[in-house]
């Protein structure tokens, strides 16, 4: 089976060809287009669509290209429907209808986190783990038990990518900020003191976001360091209380952050404690990709076919924890 | 000196104090953690959970006893309690007492305390019925807000770790709650679980 998935919640657009046999997937492309502000901007979500809006019919036709595939050779088509901007949401979501109705394919609204956690699944071969997902949209660490993703510890404010993104852009740094301030950070050794917020199994980072911004005129090495130490260690804790408490044997961490070599440094250890597995998506496929999105499509079409063209809106607003998993 | 369990903050073992049966809580160096980091919070939270569980029992809840402190080693020396995890009861069982959990939760928040990690592993039923322990993430406050994030985070657990019940298990913690703290302040409170709830991320806003 040949899936077509369409990413654009944020600053991606992608568009990503995975092949289904059984129950292995192989991803044939997954071409990215990202929108870049200027230097010490986030991003603007009119600006983000427009160049979503630009680029995709290039992203698509390479998608097709590299995969070797014709549009009529597709199954189905998926595209991220929430949680996101929603000027972005609109550009993937108006690319994937205009398919399925041209050409009469299958359509799937797929939720983004959702995508996070089943490919990092499909990639890493972990069967049923305690998920952390650390992005600019998300800070959750989930479980799988009866038909949903249940939250066992969140963001109680700003997520772990926006915490990392303010701080960069304070800076004037270009955003995504997370690989300059890990860059910066492993300079330094000198931590100064930050608020150390862990309540239960949740976090709360704007409290640290102002007290960091406090600090940067001290040295900015010292500043990231200070940073990357107090936000990964309350991610730590949180972690691990969750671990112990639901007794889980292994661990996945996707999005984003789960780029971040300090931050899966500490996750292994606590793993290493706790004796329990570790897995870290594939840099290349942490972040926003078609290919997520591409691959829960598959995975639903085992179980339902496709959605009637007037239901697929998109929704700012999804959370993981609302959506039933029905494969 | 045996390990009894790994917890996610301190590793808890079954020894004897002077003749008693004890439970040796050490909030252990975490190696992930910068060293000064590390040492303020082990060292805060080992103070402030033996301070706690001893001002409890003032309240009229049962807490263990608190044998012996080493604040520097990180060390509590606790009474040995003999019972079973909530979370390990079965579904019924604990539907029923999270009205018992409602009172003594109550209870800890008309005397301003708020307990900062109410899960279902940190209450034991035993013969003398039920007690309450790990206080290391408790505060003394007044706010309205930090009351409402104790019981936000008990309702995750319950939404969590026990998805078929949290229904019931709530209504009848509620219930309990109310005993404790009458309609108005219950009500006021319950509210602000939805204010934080509307906070999270993604969480029904339009």
């Amino acid at each position: 089976m040949l899936s077509l998935g369409i990413e654009s919640t944020a600053h991606t657009f992608s568009c990503a060809v995975i092949e289904k046999k059984g129950k292995q997937g192989k991803i044939l492309s997954d071409i990215r287009k990202i929108y870049r502000p200027p230097e010490g901007e986030g991003i603007h979500p009119r600006e983000a669509s427009r160049h979503h809006a630009e680029n995709s019919p290039q992203v698509l036709s390479e998608c097709l290209r590299k995969a070797n595939v014709k549009i009529s050779d597709l199954d189905i088509v998926s595209y991220a429907a929430g949680p996101g901007l929603g000027p972005c949401l609109r550009i993937g979501a108006v690319v994937a209808r205009s398919l399925s109705s041209y050409y009469d394919i299958p359509i799937y609204p797929v939720n983004h986190a959702l995508g996070h956690i089943e490919l990092g699944k499909m990639l890493t071969g972990a069967k049923d783990p305690l998920v952390l997902l650390v992005s600019g949209g998300h800070t959750m660490i989930l479980a799988f038990l009866s038909k949903k993703w249940r939250v066992f510890g969140e963001t109680l404010d700003i997520t772990l990518g926006q915490l990392l993104d303010q701080i960069g852009r304070y800076a004037g740094f270009a955003s995504p900020c997370g690989p300059k301030i890990e860059e910066l950070a492993s300079k330094s050794k000198e931590y100064l003191p930050l608020p150390y917020v862990v309540k239960g199994n949740d976090v709360s980072f704007s409290g640290l976001l102002s007290a960091t911004k406090r600090i940067i005129p001290k040295g900015i090495e010292a500043t990231c360091f200070s940073l990357q130490e107090t936000a990964f260690s309350m991610m730590g804790e949180a972690t691990e209380r969750a671990l112990s408490f639901t007794g889980k044997k292994e661990l996945l961490v996707v999005g984003g952050v789960a780029a971040n070599k300090r931050l899966s440094d500490i996750l292994s250890s606590i793993c290493k404690r706790h004796g329990c597995k570790f897995f870290v998506a594939p840099k290349e496929y942490a972040g926003d990709c078609g290919s997520q999105i591409s691959w829960v499509g598959l995975l639903e079409s085992s179980k339902k076919i496709g959605t009637n063209l007037g239901d697929t809106f998109v929704k700012q607003s999804w959370r993981l924890d609302t959506v039933e998993v029905l494969y | 000196m045996k390990l009894l369990k790994k917890g996610a903050e301190a590793d808890i073992y079954i020894t004897s104090w002077n003749g008693q049966n004890s439970v040796l809580k050490i909030r252990k160096k975490k190696d992930y953690r910068v060293h000064s980091l590390d040492t303020r919070i082990r060292t805060l939270r080992t103070i402030r959970e033996a301070k706690m569980l001893s001002e409890a029992k003032s309240f009229g809840i049962t807490t263990p006893l608190v044998y012996f402190v080493d604040e520097k080693k990180c060390k509590i020396y606790l009474q040995f309690i003999e019972g079973k995890l909530i979370r390990d009861l079965p579904a019924k069982k604990i539907i029923k007492t999270c009205k018992e959990i409602g009172k003594i939760v109550g209870l800890l928040h008309k005397n301003g305390v708020m307990h900062g990690d109410l899960t279902t592993s940190n209450f034991i039923l035993s013969q003398k019925g039920l007690v309450i322990l790990d206080f290391g993430l408790s505060q003394k406050t007044d706010k309205i807000d930090d009351y409402a994030i104790d019981l936000r985070l008990f309702k995750e657990v319950l939404n969590s770790a026990h998805a078929q019940i949290v229904d019931d298990a709530w209504t009848l913690f509620i219930q309990g709650y109310r005993k404790i703290l009458g309609k108005n302040i219950t009500e006021k409170i319950i509210n602000q679980v939805l204010v934080i709830e509307k906070r999270g991320r993604y969480a029904n806003v339009i």
